[in-house]
């Protein structure tokens, strides 16, 4: 267990989320956990707190504290200008041993599944994997971390009873973020820098991939395939639907298997997380690791051949019958309407 | 390991000062008749252009300039103050640089920083250049997370 220390008491704030800005303004996942750590802590009685790491780093700090960070704890360093895993989790790591904080967050982006685990194990904690909920149990104030077990066949809850700080990892999409307030003042606090590690990693050149359309992540209406689609021409109306109702189109891993959507648009345990206000799923059976990343959608209507699928239980309203013929009778429906 | 440094920072601008961003900061007194002071005053939303005041001296504490809210209003030793499309300029009649300030806008807010040199009326560096940005000399600086509410010399005396 970590000793006090004589920062332990300063300021305190006992929910940290680690501020991760790669592809800012399209991932929103560090601004949703903001949210849903602002709610965890003042729960505890705590504040809501945000490491942001780099060089140049202003923007992103303002953005913190506009969307709801009550504490910002920066370093803003020319060692630290590119995303650099070792690098970061020294500088996390030992931050985390002066402030001691009780829950630290990430998304589960790429950086974020790669840096978290480091730090967990560099801190000899535990750490909870692309978390679907998270929660202080009021009876016991535990923190509860909620995510896919067993391959994903169960929700497991997760607790971390004696080490601390409790980290997990989030999906995009999960949690909502708060509204930008452009009022919003913070504290923020420059700890000091560890030795830094030698940088193993040179960045030669970053290119970003073309961004296709819509975010799915931002999309107000998601239709979903699966495998029972059946074809890739019947995929293909899918997005002809999406179209016609101003959607985008995601897909579950046997439809992107089949190599009838791209990788881009699996949602679940491995892909995507959405809340849409409307999501049409269609010849999907609803295992808990494609469920997992549409939870948050306001309504769910499903399309399946068998009347006993399990997606049928998370749905708002639930169409029995083939999902092509379906297919086609919405588009020519809303065609003729429209 | 250096020890930890605190301050506020605001969600629609800050100053870039001393590596740290801050809502507003001031170093000396407006309300002095003659001393030097520095006042980036806080910014409200809806405002985007940062408000800058203060009385400069040179290395020898001889009276360059005074400056109320980005305009000149004492210049003894006819220097020049001029609008840039980021911030301004306030050079010597030398044409040396006296304070530049330039704010980065970006979607959801601005950042300004600072370069140059500034001295107090004893002559005494109170604001140098380091590297690119700019750092405040001692420990006398007080941050403002609200707009400045207090008077500026000449008012004091005219009221
Ligand atoms: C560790 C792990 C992680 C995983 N991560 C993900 C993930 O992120 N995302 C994901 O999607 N999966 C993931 N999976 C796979 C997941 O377990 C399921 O296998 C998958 O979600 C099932 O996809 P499906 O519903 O399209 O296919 P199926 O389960 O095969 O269901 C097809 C459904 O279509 C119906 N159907 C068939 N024909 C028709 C028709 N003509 N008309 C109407 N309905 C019809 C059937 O009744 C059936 O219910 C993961 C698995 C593991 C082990």
């Amino acid at each position: 267990m970590l000793k006090r220390n004589r920062y332990m008491d300063r300021g305190t704030c006992l929910v940290w989320v680690f501020g991760d800005y790669a592809d800012y303004f399209q991932n929103r996942v560090t601004l949703q956990l903001i949210a849903k750590g602002k709610a965890l802590a003042s729960e505890l009685g705590t504040r809501v707190g945000v490491v942001v790491l780099g060089e140049d780093i202003g923007q992103y700090v303002m953005e913190y504290v506009a969307h709801g960070a009550d504490v910002i704890y920066a370093a803003d360093n020319n060692a630290l200008k590119d995303y650099d895993v070792e690098l970061f989790t020294a500088v996390a790591a030992s931050w985390v041993e002066i402030f001691r904080p009780e829950i630290f967050l990430a998304g589960a982006t790429a950086f974020g599944r790669e840096l978290f685990p480091r730090i967990a194990k560099r801190l000899r904690t535990g750490l909870s994997a692309d978390c679907v909920a998270l929660e202080i149990d009021r009876e016991t104030g535990a923190f509860v971390q909620t995510t896919p077990a067993f391959g994903g066949d169960l929700l497991a809850d997760v607790v971390t009873p004696v080490m601390r700080p409790q980290m997990a990892t989030v999906h995009p999409g999960i949690f909502r973020e708060l509204p930008h307030d452009p009022f919003a003042l913070a504290e923020l606090i420059h700890p000091p820098l560890p030795n830094l590690p030698e940088r193993k990693i040179e960045v030669v050149r970053r290119r970003k991939e073309k961004a296709r359309r819509a975010s799915l992540t931002d999309a107000g209406v998601v239709i979903v395939g699966g495998k029972g689609v059946g074809s890739r021409a019947n995929f293909d109306k899918l997005f002809q639907l999406a179209e016609l109702l101003g959607g985008e189109v995601g897909a579950t891993r046997p439809a992107v298997n089949a190599g009838w959507a791209g990788e881009e648009r699996l949602l679940g345990q491995t892909g995507k997380s959405v809340r849409p206000r409307l999501l049409i799923t269609i010849g999907t059976s609803g295992a808990l690791q494609y469920t997992a990343g549409i939870r948050g959608s306001e309504t769910v209507i499903a399309v399946n051949r068998d009347h006993s699928a399990p997606i049928f239980g998370l749905a708002d309203l639930g169409i029995v019958g083939d999902a092509d013929r379906i297919l086609s009778l919405l588009i020519e429906e809303l065609n003729r309407r429209l | 390991m250096e020890g930890i440094r605190s301050g506020a920072v605001s969600a629609h601008h800050n100053y870039m000062i001393s590596g740290m961003l801050r809502p507003g900061f001031l170093v000396g007194d407006p309300g002095s008749a003659k001393g030097f002071y520095l006042l980036a005053d806080f910014l409200l939303p809806g405002e985007n252009t940062p408000r800058i005041s203060g009385r400069f001296f040179d290395e020898r504490g001889d009276m360059l300039l005074e400056l109320t809210w980005n305009r000149l209003m004492l210049d003894p030793a006819d220097c020049l103050y001029r609008p840039t499309p980021y911030g301004f300029h306030l050079s010597k009649s030398s044409g040396e640089i006296i304070l530049e300030t330039t704010t980065r806008r970006f979607p959801n807010g601005y950042i300004t920083s600072f370069s140059g040199r500034l001295y107090d009326e004893k002559g005494v560096l109170k604001l140098d250049q380091e590297g690119s940005s700019a750092r405040l000399v001692g420990n006398d600086s007080i941050m403002l997370t609200a707009p400045y509410q207090g008077c500026f010399g000449k008012e004091k005396k005219n009221a």
